[in-house]
């Protein structure tokens, strides 16, 4: 077995009981792993109109076959499940260590169904694995319940946990790995906190077979050559992702107040990457196997919003940055550690609590609904509202629920800035055409990720479009979306793909596995998972009415900056989009395409 | 006419932004930034006569690839911007 372990763990968590599986092996050389594989597992297994919140659903950690090699950056693994906050098909990518332990142990992956009774966690050594007692670990947050595991099993564990946001059900509770690292949209913390399934533990010491041992190792060599003299890689490892805040200011796409006042943030540099650099940044810091090295450790020495932790990332900072109208960094650093801790979405909350200030600015809510005066620009706001979200104190219950749900129980769900009930970002899809296509048709709502098109249209990588118009966006969405299915069902971290391409990591993939696919074999993969996907929410119930933007961005045009009187022009780009795809004028995947997939 | 400086470029001009005199093509811009900072700058933006893929440069928010690159005209309130390739997700 190359790449792949060839096993799964599969925890009843209501009869308690565990046993070990065989890997579909034909399933694995066409979904590949993690997202794709973790996909078409769930969907073999769980209807789709299942309840999130309920013992039915089940909730999957996978990792793909490149996870825990010499590959670049290879520390990846997903959590697949039906999502609380869109109800869409819900997969999580995250980073760290917990991916290659899990393999080092010997698994591909984890299935948990059921429910249990009382709160449990998952404990994998090796050939052995226990369900233990979670009790004492209910209501800590993810550092402490991270420590105290490592203390009660093995000190060089690694550990993916819930917060006290998972436990409280919040519809963007996250889980969290390696204490800082996030499988984090739409609210898969929620369904481990339903099955009261508080974290999974993992020592391995085994590990990872190739195919071919010396064609792999050069592939690797090559790939991470690639990255290391890329100057965006490197870029990177400076500042972090951060640094996107003055350029996308400076595109006028920096989304502010709520996406209200346009694109422009006026104390966008206060926020920036270069100030956080200056300010609180200790050090970078790397995932497994990673010569990036992305992630910020750091440190708000004293004042009220004292700390240290990671991030933020370039989302996370907008959205307690520019979406909430706020300036102080270290509030806005104060308010991610806080996310981390409890296990939240920072995206989804800082969204949130800059719709809740949209509505308390029009009146719609006041003082006594929220117990404070709630005003885009208040640094302690964003600081108290994580907290009592995490908790559901207060007006945090209303905030857990997301601002779609929270908008439309006042009454106004167009001030939602969300596609498919998930919070949308940190580039505004009137100054950046393409990104407004990916949000409007992503499989699990409002994500910026899976179909990345600021590389073209911001960046310039691999080519530079121009993101004021719409031409070839449809085409290019499709390549971006279908080549990360596969980046994220091999293993290796998206961010590879600002230095390698198709054919490296095509490269990857066959020298490991020993797999004889093509480029263009590989690249279906992605497609095929994207279909997958899309038949998953076509049967949860999900229409081409569901594959559209806010209102604010079909018809209110950027009030200022180099995108000025735009907005997204999503009619004619959506139908070239589904003609593109070889999906019918409502975006449903013909026969043929199902045919030509295999998915048929 | 204002250049203003981001992320690694500022650690070279070690200033956020400059104004200077009115230059009629972004290249004359260029060169003039480039002499008053000096060959680590001018290493950043140009690769021989071209600019280098090492930044991203837009004029009034919209990046010179869609205006006229290098050689693109400017006005006498325009406002630059230098930033090095970045990227996120």
């Amino acid at each position: 077995m190359y790449g792949w372990m060839g096993k799964l763990i599969r925890v009843n968590l209501t009869d308690g009981s565990i046993k070990v599986e065989n890997l579909n092996m034909k399933d694995a050389k066409m979904y590949l792993g993690a997202r794709g594989l973790g996909t078409k597992i769930f969907m073999d297994e769980v209807d789709a109109k299942v309840e999130p919140l309920s013992s039915e659903n089940k909730v999957i950690f996978l990792t793909g076959p490149l996870t825990g090699t010499l590959a670049p950056c290879a520390g990846r693994y997903e959590v697949v499940t039906k999502a609380p906050l869109t109800g869409t098909i819900g997969a999580s990518n995250s980073g760290g260590h917990f991916g290659p332990e899990l393999k080092y142990a010997g698994y591909d992956g984890i299935i948990f169904e059921g429910k249990s009774e009382k709160p449990v966690y998952l404990y994998i050594n090796n050939g052995e694995m226990v369900l233990k007692n979670a009790e004492h670990l209910w209501g800590k947050t993810v550092y402490e319940t991270t420590d105290m595991l490592l203390e009660e099993t093995d000190a060089n564990a690694r550990v993916a946990c819930i917060g006290p946001a998972g436990e409280k059900l919040v519809l963007y509770a996250t889980i969290m790995n390696d204490k800082h690292r996030a499988a984090g949209r739409s609210g898969l913390g929620a369904v481990m906190g339903y099955k009261n399934l508080k974290a999974v533990v993992v020592k391995g010491t085994g590990s990872v077979e190739v195919a071919n041992p010396l064609e792999f190792y050069k592939a690797c060599v090559d790939s991470r050559a690639k990255i290391q003299a890329n100057p965006v890689e490197q870029g990177l490892g400076v500042y972090g992702t951060q640094l996107l805040v003055n350029i996308l200011n400076q595109f006028g796409s920096l989304p502010t107040r709520n996406w209200r006042d346009g694109g422009v943030f006026e104390n966008a540099e206060d926020t920036s990457g270069e100030a956080l650099s200056e300010k609180y940044l200790v050090k970078s810091k790397a995932c497994f196997g990673c010569p990036i090295g992305c992630g910020r450790i750091t440190r708000i020495p004293d004042g009220k919003y004292a700390g240290m932790g990671e991030g933020p990332e370039y989302e996370a900072g907008w959205s307690f940055g520019a979406d909430c109208g706020i300036k102080d960094l270290a509030a806005i650093c104060k308010a991610n550690f806080i996310c981390n801790e409890y296990g939240m979405d920072p995206i989804t909350l800082g969204s949130t609590i800059a719709c809740a200030m949209e509505l308390f600015d029009k009146g719609v809510i006041n003082k006594e609904d929220v117990g404070f005066v709630l005003q885009f620009g208040d640094p302690d706001a964003i600081v108290d509202l994580a907290k009592m979200t995490a908790l559901k104190e207060g007006f945090g219950a209303k905030i857990a629920e997301g601002s779609y749900r929270m908008a439309d129980e006042y009454g106004y769900p167009e001030l939602s800035m969300t596609v498919k009930k998930q919070e949308m970002p940190a580039y505004d899809g009137r100054g950046i055409q393409g990104m407004g296509l990916e949000y409007a048709t992503s499989n699990r709502g409002g994500c910026h990720v899976r179909g990345y098109m600021t590389s073209v249209e911001v960046v310039g990588i691999p080519e530079k479009l121009d993101p004021l118009v719409t031409t070839d966006k449809a085409a290019w969405l499709k390549i971006f979306q279908d080549l990360t299915g596969v980046i994220d069902s091999a293993g290796i971290c998206l961010f590879t793909s600002f230095a390698i391409g198709l054919p490296e990591i095509s490269e990857l993939i066959r020298t490991a596995t020993g797999c004889d696919c093509s480029d263009e074999e590989v690249l279906r993969i992605g497609e095929r998972i994207w279909n997958l996907e899309k038949i998953f929410n076509l049967e949860a119930g999900f229409t081409k009415a569901d594959d559209t933007l806010p209102p604010r961005l079909l018809k209110e045009g950027l009030p200022a900056g180099p995108a000025k009187g735009k907005v997204n022009e999503l009619a004619g780009m959506l139908e070239e989009y589904y003609k593109g795809r070889g999906w019918d004028e409502d975006g449903i995947p013909t026969d043929e395409k199902l045919e030509e997939l295999s998915l048929k | 006419m204002k250049i203003n400086f981001f992320a690694n470029i500022r650690d070279i001009t070690k200033t956020k932004s400059i104004e200077i005199e009115y230059s009629e093509t972004l290249r004359e811009a260029l060169l003039k930034i480039s002499e008053i900072y000096g060959k680590k700058l001018r290493k950043e933006i140009f690769d021989g006569g071209n600019l280098s893929n090492r930044v991203i440069i837009l004029v009034n928010g919209r990046h010179i690839a869609h205006l006229q690159g290098i050689d693109t005209t400017l006005n006498e309130n325009d406002e630059i911007s230098i930033f090095p390739v970045v990227a996120g997700g």
